[in-house]
């Protein structure tokens, strides 16, 4: 939590560099960020294929603007703007979105990213087992349901942990917006997991 | 959003919002004035979090495979755009510096060559020389001195195979008893440059955390790692050992300073285990006390501080710093 100041220090020498032209500062740049631009492009796109075009057209994009950059805002904020973008014209491009398989392709082979809820949390308890099992059907069905402005603030949110504010700084709007999109979101989840809560 | 909260289905909408600490202080209070008095409720609340627990480990984490595989494709893109001739800019001049195109600097083509065998040293991070001495269990002969963990893999027989970045990749496998394959282990579990594999790593030394020196590895881990994922495997592996002061003293620090409220909500558990209702202040030393009254004051997380306060209460102690 702490560390913030002397980070962004850091971060805006680096993005200074970038744009004077030091390839290692850009390179740096980019590997702060990639491993969360990758993870949220593939948990939104739930296709390796697809996150990979996603963080490509991202990188690129940053690397072609960058110089244009002026510190408005966070980096973090300004390249996230970039990536959401792009995800949700990903997301809205899909035609068939409630047919969407959950199983995705990896390097590890094909996953449903359902499976990854680890039984263990269940403790052996035969009733808690079919709660658990049930539970994650539920919750498949409902992410497929959201549309992808209530997907991508729930992904903001809960995955990458991003608050309201910041997020409604990366989509655009504000803060109260982002709150009443992520209400709706989080609304649908209790009554399509109604037996639950 | 700011009408009555003063029946059950209302505040129940509310839930999830509540978790995530979003609420504004006005609609928190109504939450909390309704669960106070609505024992419904409050069993509801617990369900809900545990569907936020639920919906915590359906993350996909992207394979280090796909992470590699993506920054290769963007080196060579970019060194596509500065070539098309659209932009002079850095990424021109390193490919040029390394493939010797630009005009008069047929010398920079060695050097450049040279650029790329120190930044491939620089980047390894190398093993400790003598951890791998003549002789030895591993059925693939010596490692060399300067080596790079590059993957971890349990293997059926209880075993762990190791795949080393050298000159060439190379696998060495040996049980985790094994001191060499243990330096290799400890190494990799602060690899900087990926995370996958200080999970992977992380998860292996687990299963061996009896011993102190992989105890202090998953507490480094637990502290420092920068990747939540990471933290959580260490605070798996440290669970069993909650009552050692070494491992009181890292959940101490992690319910102060990390960022991850799972990980809070897990330390709390952790350090009030075993609590005696009867002889509460027996069951707490001082030191733990004094940090969760210390999150009480900075915690921004309602359900963090709600548990923190319910354990506080639970051995009488003040929810207040003096």
């Amino acid at each position: 939590m702490a560390q913030k100041t002397g980070g962004q220090l850091e971060e805006t020498a680096l993005i200074r560099a970038a744009q004077g032209g030091d390839s290692a500062a850009f390179e740096q740049l980019v590997r702060a960020y990639d491993q969360s631009v990758l993870r949220l492009a593939m948990n939104l796109l739930r296709s390796p294929e697809d996150a990979q075009d996603v963080y490509q057209e991202a990188f690129l994009r940053v690397y072609k603007n960058l110089d244009k950059f002026r510190f408005d805002c966070s980096f973090h904020t300004w390249l996230y703007r970039i990536v959401t973008n792009l995800c949700l014209d990903h997301m809205r491009k899909r035609k068939v979105r409630k047919e969407e398989p959950t199983i995705v392709a990896t390097a590890e082979g094909p996953i449903d990213r359902m499976d990854a809820v680890p039984e263990e949390r269940v403790d052996g308890d035969p009733q808690r087992f079919l709660f658990s099992g049930e539970l994650r059907k539920r919750v498949k069905e409902v992410l497929a349901e959201l549309t992808p402005r209530e997907r991508m603030v729930f992904e903001l949110r809960h995955y990458q942990g991003l608050r309201l504010r910041r997020i409604g700084e990366v989509l655009g709007t504000t803060e109260e917006a982002a709150k009443n999109c992520l209400f709706r979101a989080t609304q649908k989840m209790r009554a399509a997991l109604g037996d639950f809560i | 959003m700011s009408g009555e909260l003063n029946n059950c289905a209302a505040v129940k909408d509310f839930f999830a919002l509540y978790l995530y600490g979003e609420l504004s202080f006005d609609e928190e209070e109504r939450v909390e004035s309704h669960l106070d008095k609505c024992v419904d409720c409050r069993k509801a609340l617990e369900r809900q979090r545990e569907v936020q627990v639920a919906l915590d480990n359906i993350a996909i984490e992207p394979s280090p495979a796909l992470l590699r595989s993506c920054r290769e494709e963007l080196h060579m893109r970019l060194a596509e755009e500065s070539q098309s001739g659209s932009k002079h800019g850095f990424w021109e001049r390193f490919t040029d510096m390394l493939t010797g195109r630009s005009a008069g600097s047929g010398w920079l083509k060695p050097a450049g060559a040279l650029t790329l065998v120190a930044l491939g040293f620089g980047v390894a991070r190398l093993v400790p020389p003598g951890a791998f001495g003549s002789g030895g269990p591993f059925e693939m002969g010596m490692v060399e001195p300067a080596s790079r963990v590059r993957y971890v893999e349990p293997a059926s027989d209880g075993k762990v195979q190791i795949v080393l970045d050298e000159t060439r990749q190379r696998i060495v496998s040996g049980g985790l008893n094994d001191q060499k394959i243990r330096v290799l282990l400890l190494s990799a579990a602060k690899d900087p440059s990926d995370p996958g594999l200080r999970a992977e790593t992380v998860e292996i030394l687990n299963g061996s955390a009896q011993s102190s020196d992989v105890r202090d590895a998953l507490a480094f881990a637990l502290l420092h790692d920068q990747n939540a994922g990471v933290r959580l495997k260490a605070m798996e592996g440290l669970k069993p050992f909650a009552q050692q002061p070494e491992v009181r003293a890292a959940m101490t620090q992690v319910l102060l300073t990390d960022s991850n409220p799972g990980l809070r909500t897990q330390a709390i558990d952790l350090l009030t285990k075993g609590l005696n209702q009867d002889s509460p202040s027996m069951s707490y030393d001082r030191q733990v006390i004094g940090a969760m009254q210390e999150l009480m004051q900075r915690e921004n997380n309602a359900y963090v501080r709600q548990r923190c306060k319910t354990a506080l209460e639970a051995v009488k102690a003040s929810t207040e710093t003096y």
